[in-house]
């Protein structure tokens, strides 16, 4: 996800950790694994990050094909406009979720020629044997994109899991709820197993699944804990490298693999706290990247914040665990329910803390939570015009944030994730600029 | 006055451009000029100026359409006629074996697909510039290369760039530092012209294009657009021997088609009440 | 206290479209309680049965949205955007409270900026699921039972299952109607024009259903009484898209010379023709009616058998409006930044051009600046239809 290669020669971007520097191979990697999995003729399912089926599918050998990431590498090597230009010429609107416009006109190209289209990025995406989708309040394209694929692909067969999870309200606690949202989860789930089990020449093994399951509940509380380390000043690792270390967190969790690489990372970083090594040697301002996909193919704007003395601490995109242990689970020995109830508890997480500060709710906690634990100077979010689920709210929750804790310093970037004509970069590196003077300003007046 | 003598006009009432034709069987005469922004003056003067030309007057016309930007302005009209159906049967008179049409004008684009001569589908750009002559106005000026030559140099290229803004105005400022980097001329030329027609191919591409492909509308003319664009489609494409008038024949036929299917059926067609004086008393 | 409107129906449809929100405003003099939402996908019966006003909140395609972009975000449905901004400027002053399903990301995603900013006195999100199986069917009944036991709470009394099963038989009224009142549509040239037959609808869901009931009855009546034959005019359209709350667009193509004649928009058919069927506990018909019998873009419905019967299964309703009412063309009219429709225009052009009408697909951002544009486009799908 961080080679981009265009004939203008862009330098690779510098990373903090070592673990970063692993992921692009590792993309890479998987991206060949699934083509040779598809010449041999083993199944492989299109299907979605955060979707709580992770586990399932590893338990079951079957191989995912993360169609956001694809899109992602796509968008980071510059290389996602011909498919979303394939996408419009199909009247798909340009305004909808570039990932699926580009995963869209990628698999309407290959359908229509049987072929990768030409210098398709890092090999090209191979054909689905199934598509997963997942129904919720996250996203509507998960719900809406495959089956848009599906009229390219008749024949591949769509499950969309229900994953709902309680909202933060005030006319009830989600613990009046929690008990049918599980069951219905549960059902969902192994509604997923027999769909899985009938498309694909695969049988679930239940003592596999329960084994799979906790080592994605070891590597989750391992991203936490090496997550929090980044509270030591000087900060050792940026959101920048976050956007790579996601890799494995999203795309390979409950493998070992993942959980060794955040341990790996864990040790890392307690080997440059003892240095104390931070990302820069004068970190000036500590970020809280409070929202917002980053802009792929524009990630060499953290090194721009670096270079003025800013560094990213702690972000809330793709941070999307928390330590089982404090999620108050109950003690179940159905694998499924265990993944239920860890759905629910996890989105459920932040609801009591925001009961106790009127006017709150758990996002705005959590941006509070982060500018308290990791001493945040100043808050960015970036708008993905794309992108309808992470960022609506993004806005009202920065202007919350002020009216609830304090008035802090907040910057809005604007471009998107895949679509790279969104983005101008003098435009942005002057925005980054001014940020960075009143980052300064308000430095100085505390003195 | 024998029916073959029947004339019909056909005023297109472009953005950029206006242009009347007067035909019958056996002539054609056309006036082309620049619109401006007084429409019912200009409209007048023009057919004015097309009637002189054939030594005709207004009453010998059996029938007129107007299409265009500006249709609703041309009021001895008969009949309002999109420049959508306009340019369609334009092109099917000239050209009957054109599936598809591309109409590339100063602030719009449209690709028209054709089956037995008449429209089937289309689609139209009218709300983004990078997808019309618009796009090459602006940064022919920040060139300070005139329009008439951009096509042509573009043509010269070695090493087109690539031009990566689709809006217009970031790509002239885009265009602007590369001069300044000292990237040869004509290069950025071509980057532009791939700019615009990668925009009018991807709107077109949505039609399912089928040849054979005629292109109209002032940027036919541009000989570094037609290149653009034949490469895009990977075959050559058709140019009516005046591209701006397609719009304006097109009316005229049109107008014929519907007198003639009137006369067959045993009536006649409801006729505009206003002559053409009566419309300079209000100029 | 009721208000008769025979022998008034279109003037009142008139008065109550164009002053949107009056009748509610006295409502709320005369001490009713007002409960505003969005989307065809609340459960207006459960909103009734606890003795509130259910008051759908339309936007405002003339009103440029200026309030609603301090808070909210530019990419977000123009629809909901500009309901944001017209209640932002004061338009539902009247409401108690606000109700909003998990329809699709703009409208669930916003909730917090809606539930925050207007703080009313009461706010409540629907989590409607996704999918049309067992177990979401089931998981709905729960979330319905979510929200009826907390807005019986917010109304001082527990909601009864006869009173819900008095406000279904309402409802089910109402929908019948509408489905007599779609009947005049169906002559050549239709007895009642599209805008007529918008504006009413648009009016129906800002005031109690009985009165509903009456205007269409009303209504019904005066245009079976016309004496003046309409215009015969050269195309029959159906218009196809998500919420359609202003009568702007239905106009430009009824004055570019076409009839509306049909229609698969909110409010509007897909509204409309579904009712709650009467089951022991009533919740279970709503539940029914609500996620499985509404059409829309935002149900996911699993495909079994070959893929013409899935666009059979999802469009079908289409293709037998487009038989049943003589349509010659069908529009698109979906908004930017709509993904529930967004996402299904290949299949939907698809699966309606296979049915044999031809298909104007047109985007738009919900305002009459932009909606004039159309014009062009409009008058040549007219003109194509034509030379057929």
């Amino acid at each position: 996800m961080t080679e981009e290669k265009k004939p203008e020669e862009r330098k690779p971007r510098k990373h903090a950790t070592e673990a970063a520097g692993k992921i692009g191979p590792m993309v890479k990697a998987a991206l060949a694994e699934n083509l040779r999995a598809k010449e041999e003729g083993e199944p492989i399912a299109y299907s979605f990050i955060f979707s709580s089926y992770d586990e399932i599918i590893r338990a079951m050998d079957i191989m995912p094909a993360w169609t956001e990431n694809y899109a992602g590498v796509c968008g980071a090597k510059r290389d996602a406009q011909r498919f979303l230009e394939r996408a419009e010429s199909e009247n798909f609107s340009r305004s909808l979720c570039t990932y699926a416009l580009c995963g869209l006109g990628f698999d309407s190209w290959r359908e229509e020629t049987g072929e990768m289209p030409p210098d398709a990025p890092w090999g090209g995406q191979a054909r689905p044997t199934v598509m997963l989708g997942s129904g919720q309040i996250i996203c509507d394209p998960r719900y809406k994109w495959y089956q848009a694929a599906q009229h390219y692909m008749p024949d591949v067969p769509v499950y969309v899991a229900g994953l709902p999870f309680p909202p933060y309200e005030d006319d009830y606690d989600y613990r009046d709820v929690q008990d049918y949202y599980v069951k219905y989860i549960v059902e969902e789930l192994r509604g997923l197993v027999a769909f899985l089990e009938r498309h694909t020449n695969r049988k679930m093994d239940w003592d596999r699944l329960s084994e799979v399951v906790d080592i994605s509940d070891r590597t989750w509380n391992m991203i936490s804990e090496a997550y929090d380390l980044r509270k030591a000043v000087p900060c050792p690792m940026g959101t920048g490298d976050a956007m790579n270390t996601m890799v494995p967190m999203t795309f390979m969790m409950g493998t070992q693999e993942a959980y060794d690489f955040f341990k790996d990372l864990y040790d890392e970083l307690k080997r440059k706290i003892a240095n104390k090594e931070g990302i820069i040697p004068d970190e000036k301002y500590r970020l809280l990247w409070g929202g917002g996909l980053p802009a792929w193919f524009a990630l060499s704007d953290f090194n721009y914040f670096n270079s003025k003395g800013a560094v990213f601490p702690a972000e809330v995109t793709y941070r999307q665990v928390e330590p089982v242990y404090e999620l108050d689970m109950p003690k179940v020995s159905d694998p499924l329910e265990h993944l239920a109830w860890r759905w629910v508890k996890y989105w459920a997480y932040r609801h009591d803390k925001a009961r106790k500060r009127p006017g709150s709710n758990p996002d705005v906690e959590r941006l509070i939570e982060y500018i308290e634990e990791y001493k945040i100077d100043g808050v960015v979010i970036h708008e993905a015009f794309s992108c309808r689920s992470w960022h609506p709210g993004l806005i009202w929750q920065l202007n919350q944030l002020k009216r609830v804790y304090r008035d802090i310093p907040s910057l809005i970037l604007e471009s998107d994730i895949v679509d790279i004509s969104s983005y101008n970069e003098a435009d942005t590196r002057a925005r980054i600029d001014a940020f960075i003077d009143t980052l300064e300003a308000v430095k100085s007046k505390k003195g | 006055m024998a029916a073959l003598s029947q004339y019909f006009a056909g005023v297109d009432i472009g953005s950029t451009m206006t242009k009347v034709v007067i035909m019958n069987e056996a002539m054609m005469n056309s006036v082309i000029g620049p619109t401006g922004p007084e429409h019912r003056k200009l409209a007048n003067r023009v057919m004015e100026e097309a009637l002189a030309k054939a030594k005709l007057v207004f009453e010998d016309i059996t029938y007129v359409v107007a299409t265009g930007y500006g249709r609703i302005n041309v009021p001895f009209a008969d009949k309002q006629i999109t420049e959508i159906s306009c340019h369609a049967r334009g092109v099917a008179h000239l050209l009957p074996e054109v599936r598809t049409v591309i109409d590339i004008g100063g602030q719009d684009s449209k690709g028209i697909k054709l089956k037995e001569g008449r429209v089937v589908d289309f689609v139209m750009n009218d709300k983004c510039a990078a997808g019309t002559g618009r796009f090459l106005e602006v940064t022919a000026e920040e060139l300070g290369v005139s329009l008439e030559d951009m096509g042509r140099l573009s043509l010269e290229a070695e090493n087109r760039v690539e031009i990566s803004s689709t809006c217009t105005v970031f790509a002239a400022q885009e265009v602007v530092a590369k001069l300044s980097e000292g990237v040869a001329l004509p290069d950025i030329l071509a980057g532009l012209h791939e700019a615009i027609a990668t925009r009018i191919y991807g709107m077109v591409r949505r039609l399912k294009i089928e040849r054979e492909v005629a292109l109209t509308g002032g940027g036919a003319k541009n000989i570094g657009l037609v290149k653009a664009l034949e490469a895009k489609l990977g075959f050559p494409v058709l140019v009516p021997p005046e591209p701006l008038l397609t719009g304006a024949i097109g009316a005229a036929l049109l107008g014929r088609d519907m007198v003639r299917e009137a006369a067959e059926k045993g009536g006649t067609l409801v006729r505009s009440k206003r002559r053409l004086t009566e419309a300079t008393l209000f100029t | 206290m009721q208000v008769d409107v025979s022998g008034r129906g279109l003037v009142t449809v008139e008065k109550y479209y164009q002053d949107y929100g009056s009748r509610a405003r006295e409502l709320k003099k005369q001490g009713r309680r007002i409960m505003g939402y969005l989307c065809a996908f609340t459960p207006v019966e459960i909103i009734a049965a606890a003795g509130f006003v259910p008051f759908r909140i339309k936007g405002d395609v003339n009103e440029p949205i200026t309030k609603a972009d301090t808070e909210m975000e530019t990419i977000v449905c123009p629809l909901v955007r500009s309901c944001f901004d017209v209640a932002l400027k004061g338009k539902y002053e009247f409401l108690d409270g606000i109700v909003i399903p998990h329809a699709c990301d703009s409208i669930s995603r916003t909730y917090d900026v809606w539930k925050y900013t207007l703080n009313l006195p009461y706010s409540h999100l629907i989590n409607m699921p996704h999918s049309t199986g067992e177990p979401s069917l089931n998981f709905y009944k729960s979330i319905l039972g979510t929200f009826r036991t907390s807005l019986g709470k917010f109304a001082g009394k527990e909601i009864s299952d006869q009173s819900l099963n008095q406000a279904i038989s309402l409802y089910n009224q109402n929908r019948a109607k509408v489905r007599e009142l779609y009947e005049l549509r169906k002559t050549a040239p239709p007895s009642i024009s599209g805008a007529e037959v918008a504006k009413l609808l648009i009016a129906a869901v800002s005031i109690p259903v009985e009165e509903a009931n009456q205007l269409i009855d009303s209504v019904i009546k005066e245009v079976k009484q016309r004496k003046a034959v309409p215009a015969a005019k050269p195309a029959r359209i159906m218009v196809v898209g998500a919420q359609v709350d202003d009568v702007a667009f239905i106009d430009l193509i009824e004055d570019s010379g076409a009839w509306v004649v049909a229609d698969d928009l909110c409010p509007g058919a897909r509204e409309f023709f579904a009712d709650v069927d009467v089951t022991a506990d009533p919740i279970d018909g709503i539940a029914e009616r609500y996620l499985r019998k509404i059409k829309c873009g935002r149900t996911f419905r699993e495909k079994k058998g070959d893929y013409e019967d899935y666009l059979e299964e999802r469009f079908g309703h289409i293709g037998r409006f487009i038989k049943d009412s003589k349509v010659d063309g069908v529009v698109l009219y979906i908004y930017k930044y709509c993904d529930p429709y967004g996402f299904d225009v290949p299949a939907m052009k698809s699966y309606i051009e296979s049915v044999g009408a031809p298909v104007l697909y047109l985007e738009d951002e919900y305002s009459m600046s932009t909606i004039g544009r159309l014009r062009t486009r409009i008058q040549a799908f007219l003109e194509l239809i034509g030379s057929k």
